[in-house]
């Protein structure tokens, strides 16, 4: 008998829970999802991502929202994992109704693209990078650039503007480490430089001796390194250990302050690249990287994703209301043409964002250096 | 590439890295030879050594060796709980070995969601800094970690060794391995002794944590990954055989490491799957080290037909 | 109602899992938590065959099926030779070996993931064809495994349980019993898994590792081991928890772990306070030094 109730109310009590939900929705706020990892291992810059996309629809509804209506948010757990970013996604349609939403992580990304197309909803990837992104169908657009833009800045700018003959590619392998890798490899000997060491490590690897010793045995004036942010930091350390001196480029992930904590000295000549303009770039940023330090204790985990995520807000703040002031109905089909015909963005913490009909963006690429411990700008390609 | 000093210092530095695996792999072998379990909890109580560590010297500014009690402290008192509350329970209840299977694969897990909602999940080492002065050796890179991991390793399996052969808890436990109801009739009481191995195993994973996490970053998930190993080791030093565990942490630390000059760099990690593999299809007892013999040598000449009969 | 039919179709998938992972866990005895594994491999094979040959799909996924099938067998012969207690460990480094080897090869996808595979019945019928279909199997796979294990087939299989050597002086091949239940589970696990690739149509090597094995398990444990509805009960709860509580509105920065603790939390408590599950099976606490009890025949009969 107990065994009958217990099947019978748990089926029972989630299908209720599951429709009332849809049926107590308003339909006088203007919603929009985000799916973002919040446990697992991907879950520190999720998070902090999470928090910039709070502020900034605090602000965008303290400033009076939609024409005077709210703009809500409803983020759910991805775990970067394809299949829970599913869920997400699919709640987020048929329950929330949302017309638009943001999600990141390529492997999410790329899984609920089916959704977003057949169910004709917005998907805005940001942050993922990997070039299959722009093809995956009519709704999913990405505000961040994909993997070739800021690799491709900094092997050109290596091999022209540091003149650089001889580089060396050190990469985790995984897939953006190999694709990325791949495109520093060629985007390098293109613009007349030689790669004479290309090397991979383990995900799990602890110790880095072998590629590193490899590495320096085919003395290359640069070292490209394509990680994660988990084992980086070990990475470049290990390297100066060994006795490898010259400098150490990188995506973004390694740029934060917690590096030059970590490695002291050794962080010394360490270049990273960054998608988003940087404190001394816009006086926006300054701000948001202070309230970030009052407010929470520290600065933001992955900052130029977190700049992005607090755009993203604002951007489709800027088509709600713009669909509000027409009087059309917010769906994604509609939200989608909307966006499309505003066509360039103006954005605070990223600057101008404009689609094109190849689903790509293109953004200048900010190269910070580390020089006596602090990060400093080093330039700014493709403006 | 088969440079001696590249050689040299890839088998100089894998060596000391080996130290922290060697330490979680002894801790694994020793629970699952005395308890009879496989403690894949061990994960959990790797990670409580390192994140007790980490407030000690983080939170409180404690220093490095205050921070180094503590961290011990929190793997003792985890493997406590685990065993108290939770695997002599299940003896009691006589629950079966999938049944304790389950239990130490789902403690771990919670141990891991608990960790992460107390401290995040941003990569974090025990001290702020990461990087260790190196000094050359004959053009080998040594660095200032792995004398004192390498050190603390030595002593730690020497001390163990001391207290199974030289102490009466110690060789309790050898006889509660090799056979816990036979010890219970002569007295030893199983229960005492089993707790006593979990704690010791604590210590051990703790020590080997907070050598791991002066060199590289943890998170809550990091201890899994590194338990692999560990059970590798275990597997192919041989069910029961701590010191083989051990020799098989060096070895597979160093062959994984070394395997550079043989193999393509993104094939390193698939190596220990193979040697798993392998091992687990030819050779299922693990190694052997060579038994000692325990007859009797003959001093005196037996005559031919004695010792025929004998045959030994 | 998109969402509604995504949680119907995991809680087929999942019955199913559960239901096959039980026979080899709960009725067979053996340690294994590689259940996944087999999951994946169906669902790989099914995916490429009709993905790169055109091959239909109900036939790549029968495929998929008979590939973990001969996968499994290839796992637990060498292991069981040596002895059960091996299988978890052979399982386990299969696993996770397998996963490892998965995101070296391009041509699968590699660690980003299989894309664009085919799609199965959605377009012609709907999704909601694909509930049924899903969910007729999953009644199907209970159905058989309650068939198999009430019948003959799993007297000798608690028997074997009971007491291994008894039954191998009866003249009874342990090894090749518990090989060809392993077989079948994992078969059944693979055709699962071609339903799942058909569906979600994105396949990712990192999805089938420790965290289904362990989720697989929770179903099983706090369902109920050897009973027929327990696995299922097991893995409606399971699935369904972990969705209502994201209507709580819990700030994210907890949500997560919070969900992750109450989750192993939940097993915890029922592996502690109510070991046998929610549907007992009568034999499990009998007081032996293994599962199994002289009376359990008869009570058995009555789940």
């Amino acid at each position: 008998m107990t065994k009958q109730w217990g099947l019978k109310s748990t089926v029972g009590l989630a299908l209720a829970l599951a429709l009332t939900t849809g049926v107590t929705a308003q339909q006088t706020s203007y919603k929009f999802g985000l799916a973002m990892p919040l446990t697992g291992g991907q879950a520190t810059y999720g998070n902090d991502q999470v928090k910039a996309a709070e502020w900034a629809v605090d602000e965008i509804n303290k400033k009076g929202g939609i024409n005077g209506k709210k703009l809500e948010m409803i983020v759910l757990d991805t775990q970067a994992d394809p299949q829970v970013g599913i869920q997400a996604v699919n709640r987020m349609i048929s329950v929330d109704k949302v017309a638009v939403f943001v999600t990141a992580w390529s492997g999410v990304v790329k899984a609920v693209a089916p959704i977003a197309n057949d169910n004709k909803v917005v998907e805005l990837s940001v942050g993922a990078n990997s070039p299959d992104i722009s093809q995956l169908g009519d709704y999913v657009y990405t505000t961040f650039p994909l993997a070739d833009v800021d690799i491709r800045a900094v092997a050109n700018y290596s091999a022209k503007d540091m003149g650089k003959k001889k580089a060396a590619v050190l990469f985790i392998n995984n897939e953006t480490g190999i694709g990325s890798a791949t495109v520093y490899r060629d985007t390098f000997t293109k613009a007349g430089g030689q790669v004479v060491a290309y090397e991979a490590y383990d995900q799990k690897a602890t110790d880095f001796t072998g590629p590193l010793l490899k590495i320096r045995a085919a003395n290359p004036e640069i070292i490209h390194l394509q990680g994660l942010v988990a084992e980086s930091p070990q990475v470049i350390a290990q390297a100066r250990q060994l006795g490898i001196t010259v400098p150490i480029t990188s995506y973004s992930g390694i740029y934060n302050q917690k590096l030059i904590e970590q490695l002291g000295a050794a962080a010394e000549n360490v270049i990273a690249t960054s998608l988003a303009p940087g404190v001394e770039d816009s006086p926006l940023v300054k701000d948001y990287v202070d309230r970030w330090v009052k407010d929470v204790g520290r600065a933001p985990n992955g900052l130029p994703y977190t700049q992005y995520l607090y755009d993203a807000p604002a951007l489709i703040a800027a088509v709600f209301t713009s669909l509000d002031k027409k009087g059309i109905t917010p769906t994604g089909e509609n939200f989608r043409k909307e966006m499309l015909a505003i066509k360039s963005f103006d954005l605070p913490l990223t600057g101008k964002i404009t689609f094109s009909e190849d689903h790509t963006v293109n953004k200048p690429v900010y190269l910070v250096e580390v020089k006596n411990g602090k990060w400093t700008k080093k330039a700014v390609v493709g403006q | 590439m088969f440079d001696l000093a590249v050689v040299s210092q890839i088998l100089w530095t894998s060596f000391a890295t080996s130290s922290y695996f060697v330490l979680f792999a002894v801790a694994f072998a020793l629970v699952l030879k005395v308890n009879k379990v496989f403690n894949f909890a061990q994960a959990g109580v790797m990670t409580c050594g390192f994140y007790a560590a980490y407030v000690g010297v983080r939170m409180l500014n404690l220093p490095g060796y205050a921070g180094f009690m503590l961290g011990i402290a929190g793997g003792v008192a985890m493997s406590f709980v685990l065993e108290y509350f939770g695997f002599a329970v299940l003896r009691q209840r006589k629950a079966s070995a999938m049944f304790v299977f389950i239990f130490t694969l789902i403690a771990s897990q919670f141990i891991a969601y608990a960790v992460m909602m107390i401290f995040g999940t941003w990569p974090t080492t025990i001290f702020a800094s990461m990087f260790w002065p190196v000094t050359l050796v004959g053009g080998i890179a040594v660095s200032a970690w792995d004398m004192p991991a390498i050190t603390a390793t030595v002593t730690v399996l020497a001390a163990l060794w001391a207290f199974l052969k030289y102490s009466r808890n110690g060789q309790f436990m050898l006889a509660v391995a090799d056979n816990a109801d036979l010890a219970e009739l002569y007295g030893i009481q199983k229960d005492r002794i089993l707790m006593m191995s979990m704690l010791l195993a604590g210590v051990i994973v703790s020590i080997g944590m907070f050598l791991y996490g002066t060199r590289a970053q943890v998170q809550a998930s990091a201890a899994t990954e590194l338990m692999l190993f560990a059970v590798a080791a275990t597997i192919l030093g041989g069910i029961g055989n701590i010191w083989g565990a051990a020799i098989a942490a060096v070895v597979l630390g160093v062959v994984q490491n070394s395997s550079i000059l043989f193999i393509p760099s993104a094939w390193q990690g698939f190596l220990l799957f193979a040697f798993l593999f392998f091992a687990i299809v030819l050779f299922p007892s693990g190694f052997r080290l060579p038994e000692r013999r325990n007859t009797l040598k003959r001093t005196v000449v037996a005559p031919q037909a004695l010792t025929d009969g004998k045959g030994h | 109602m998109d969402y509604v039919f995504t949680i119907l179709i995991l809680i087929g998938l999942f019955v199913i899992l559960a239901s096959s992972f039980d026979l080899v866990i709960g009725h067979c005895g053996l340690i294994s938590i590689a259940h996944p594994i087999f999951y994946a491999i169906g669902a790989y094979i099914s995916a490429m065959l009709s993905k790169q040959s055109g091959m239909p799909i109900p036939l790549s996924i029968l495929c998929g099926g008979v590939g973990a099938l001969l996968a499994s067998a290839l796992v637990a012969v060498p292991a069981l030779r040596v002895s059960g207690d091996y299988l978890l460990i052979a399982s386990i480094g299969f696993q996770l070996g397998l996963i490892e080897l998965a995101k070296h090869f391009h041509e699968i996808g590699g660690a980003g993931g299989l894309t664009n595979i085919p799609s199965f019945l959605i377009k012609d019928f709907g999704r909601e064809s694909y509930v049924v279909l899903v969910l007729v199997l999953a009644a199907a796979t209970v159905l058989f495994i309650r068939w198999l294990t009430q019948g003959p087939y799993g007297r000798m299989m608690t028997a074997m349980r009971d007491d291994e050597l008894a039954f191998s002086m009866l003249g009874r091949n342990a090894i090749w019993v518990k090989v060809a239940v392993f077989a079948i589970g994992s078969g059944i696990a693979g055709i699962a898994g071609g339903l799942y690739a058909h569906y979600f149509r994105f396949l990712e090597p990192d999805q089938f590792g420790l965290l289904q094995s362990s989720a697989v398990l929770t179903m099983v444990v706090v369902g109920g081991m050897r009973t027929t509805m327990g696995p299922v009960i097991g893995a409606i709860v399971l699935q369904l928890m972990p969705q209502i509580i994201t209507f709580f509105n819990l700030p994210p920065s907890i949500l997560g772990p919070l969900q992750g603790l109450l989750f192993t939390g939940l097993v915890l408590f029922f592996m502690f306070v109510r070991p046998q599950g929610l549907l007992p099976a009568a034999d499990l606490w009998a007081g032996r030094n293994r599962d199994g009890d002289a009376g359990h025949s008869r009570k058995e009969a009555r789940s």
